[in-house]
């Protein structure tokens, strides 16, 4: 018999990107696909523009820790590059990475982009997405969470069905204008990992 | 909740207490135990039927507010983080010994590790102080559980009973099954003979302190099932509790040789006695594992000596947060080899104050009026919230931050002692709290000091609650016997720079008290609208001259 597989998904970003928001789409989808998922986040300072981070675990027994030990995530989605960088160590050999490359600027001491870039492009895994791009080609400013969480999806034991549905219920109440934008955004980011896995 | 049954440990908490049929839910706010009664709160509103519940002033009103429920004879749930229990001391060790009527359950917030506190005391020692039980669920399921269970127990023993939880689990995400709900029913008052009960004078003091020390072995009794002792293979064994109990359980899934150890497993305080005895008498040598003080691990360590591992022994780091990796490299077990951290030197990226924050403004004409005066480098006594973030480089603004409201009493002491100019640094909602009998004092000793009310009408920093002291900071600083003529109300903005810097001259100059409100709304709250609605009100009000227009000074 061997030991059940927990696995463990990393979320990263700023204060006030929707980090914690995105981890509880994260979390909604694996519940739904018959899976056990803990979620633990850090509140506080979510709105000061600090680092952010939340965790996500799931597996098929149910778990009791929510946090993941360094070297044991699976993936890790980050909103903004230089914050992927915190969490390197937290993932498997094997793990992926799919992170935004717009940077948050609201700090001393900024590293030169291109650096920045250049370490996430030695992390074999990791797949950056040019949100900002990807924002204006769909005329949609917030689109870069959904965009990495769609392309986050090719990693994930959920089927698209159940992302569109906890999706047009995050984002109901705003009506069906800003779910189908979402909804848009995450079938974008899907969409770019198929050709990154196809070459 | 827009997702599913999804709630956060100290919203399972909440939850439960509307469950398990509270009249009322009170509360100070206080990462990371806001949520809690945010949780309960919206069930309420969505289903009044009589419930209530209500920020208070600070936790020991949020506390007393909620014996008064119990003392009616209804369920009451009352919620604070670990340092607010210090302000609700005097009420929750004093209400051991009256005990309850109707359930009353307190749940704590542990932040070991601090990741928004000051220090990381561990509340199962307050518990222990006053006599009380303490429940220490290890998941989100079990806070729900534990916290029916927790009401049932406080009405079973006629005292509070509290529900210890620690940031990882507050702030872990979890599926939730509900039980039915229960529609508040009271007890009634408690008959007329046990009416002394409720009367600390020394005499019935006395008899009450000797009856709560005879429930003891009736907790005990009660208690006994949430505490066990799990035989197992070999003579090392584990002692677990709360997260670390959480903890273990999963590392034993993924190292099924960990399900043999010999367990002892504790959920609730006071234990057995005999519990330790019979769990030593299975082994030779024992990890310990919970979260924040080495309570347990004491207890271990006092009945034997030598081969205890633990924070004591240095098996485990003395300070912070459990974890699991510290489970792993206690047991000496293999951690995992991941990918390399970044080689790249990443600098932190602190919490700051948001754009267009009016506290950098206040700050900012604080600073230059030292300046002006001669004396920059002034030393600034600072409190707790936003403005808090202040102290750090390059503002440095403040330089002395302990606990909620110190900062007047602070600024007194230090002017007493002849250090001018003598300033202190509050915010509206942290003044409402415990600032208002420092300035009573304030006002008493006439010392030259210089205080400055940084009013953004919310509390901001836990996520823009109501402020108490809403459109009355000013009424309330002359109550306290500021005179008129020194208590000035400014509107911090860049363009009104000049002239605030010259009001602040004008207040630091003055030889006795002064009081400088700084008074513009939280832009989080102005953006989520938050008070909208009482402005209106309020506005609507003052054109009709009803009323609230006296309420304003």
């Amino acid at each position: 018999m061997s030991e059940p597989r927990i696995h463990g998904i990393v979320l990263g970003g700023v204060g006030g990107q929707g980090v914690l928001s995105l981890a509880q789409i994260v979390l909604e989808a694996l519940r739904r696909s018959g899976l056990h998922a803990l979620q633990s986040e850090i509140h506080g300072m979510s709105q000061r523009g600090g680092s952010v981070h939340a965790q996500v675990c799931f597996s098929e027994v149910p778990l009791s820790s929510p946090i993941i030990d360094e070297g044991c995530a699976d993936l890790l989605i980050a909103l903004e590059p230089l914050e992927a960088l915190r969490y390197v160590a937290m993932l498997r050999m094997n793990g992926h990475l799919v992170v935004s490359e717009e940077p948050q600027v609201n700090m001393e001491g900024y590293p030169p982009l291109d650096d920045v870039y250049a370490a996430l492009k030695k992390v074999r895994g990791c797949h950056l997405v040019d949100t900002e791009d990807l924002a204006r080609k769909l005329n949609h400013r917030q689109a870069g969470g959904m965009a990495l969480l769609g392309m986050a999806s090719k990693f994930l034991p959920v089927s698209d069905a159940v992302w569109h549905d906890v999706i047009t219920e995050r984002f109901s109440a705003k009506g069906a204008r800003v779910t189908e934008k979402n909804i848009e955004a995450f079938n974008a980011g899907r969409g770019l990992v198929q050709e990154a896995v196809g070459v | 909740m827009a997702l599913g049954t999804l709630a956060l440990g100290v919203e399972a908490v909440g939850c439960a207490a509307f469950d398990a049929g509270i009249k009322g839910a009170f509360g100070y706010p206080g990462t990371p135990s806001t949520e809690g009664f945010e949780f309960v709160e919206a069930m309420i509103h969505a289903e009044p039927e009589g419930r209530v519940a209500q920020w208070a002033a600070n936790e020991k009103v949020a506390y007393d507010l909620a014996l008064g429920v119990s003392y009616a004879g209804h369920r009451t749930l009352v919620t604070m983080k670990h340092v607010g229990l210090n302000v609700a001391m005097d009420a929750y060790a004093n209400s051991a010994l009256t005990g309850v009527r109707g359930g009353l359950v307190l749940l704590v917030a542990d932040d070991p590790g601090m990741h928004s506190s000051q220090n990381e005391q561990d509340s199962r020692r307050l518990a222990k102080f006053a006599w009380l039980p303490v429940l220490e669920p290890a998941t989100v399921q079990e806070c729900y559980d534990f916290t029916w269970r927790a009401f049932e127990l406080s009405e079973a023993l006629q005292v509070p009973v509290m529900v210890r939880l620690v940031t990882r689990l507050a702030h872990c995400r979890a599926h939730l099954v509900r039980r039915e709900v229960m529609q508040p029913t009271g007890l009634g008052l408690a008959p007329k003979e046990t009416i002394q009960d409720w009367v600390l004078i020394p005499s019935n003091a006395r008899r009450r302190y000797v009856d709560l020390l005879a429930k003891q072995p009736r907790m005990v009794e009660a208690l006994a099932p949430m505490n066990r002792l799990v035989a197992g293979i070999g003579r090392v064994g584990v002692a677990v509790a709360g997260m670390g109990r959480a903890y273990f359980e999963q590392l034993a899934l993924e190292h099924p040789e960990l399900k043999a150890m010999p367990r002892l497993e504790v959920a609730a305080y006071p234990m057995d006695p005999g519990l330790e005895p019979a769990f030593l008498a299975q082994v030779d040598e024992v990890f310990v594992f919970e979260e924040d003080y080495p309570v347990l691990e004491e207890r271990l360590t006092f009945q034997r000596a030598g081969r205890i591992h633990g924070r004591l022994d240095g098996s485990l780091p003395r300070t912070g947060e459990l974890t699991p990796r510290l489970l792993k490299e206690a047991l000496g077990l293999r951690t995992a080899d991941g990918k390399s951290a970044s080689a790249l030197d990443l600098p932190i990226r602190a919490p700051r104050f948001c754009d267009g924050c009016g506290h950098v403004d206040a700050y900012e004409a604080m600073q230059e009026a030292l300046q002006n005066l001669g004396v920059p480098g002034a030393r600034v006594f600072g409190d707790i919230g936003c403005y808090t973030l202040a102290a750090q480089e390059p503002m440095g603004a403040i330089h002395a931050v302990v606990e909620m409201g110190a900062s007047i009493s602070m600024a007194v002491g230090a002017a007493m002692a002849g250090q001018t100019p003598s300033v202190a640094v509050i915010g509206d909602s942290t003044f409402g709290h415990s600032g208002l009998p420092a300035l009573l004092t304030a006002a008493d000793s006439g010392v030259n000091v210089t205080i400055m009310i940084l009013d953004n009408r919310v509390v901001g920093m836990t996520g823009q609650q109501p402020s108490q002291a809403l459109d009355q900071v000013e009424r309330m600083v002359l109550g306290m016997g500021i005179p008129a003529s020194q208590v000035q109300v400014l509107t911090p903005l860049p363009r009104q720079h000049e002239a605030n810097v010259k009001a602040m001259e004008a207040a630091l100059q003055h030889p006795g008290p002064s009081v400088v409100v700084f008074r513009r709304e939280c832009i989080q709250s102005i953006r989520r609208g938050v008070l909208k609605e009482h402005d209106q009100e309020l506005k609507a009000c003052a054109e009709q001259a009803c009323c609230s227009t006296e309420a304003r000074p």
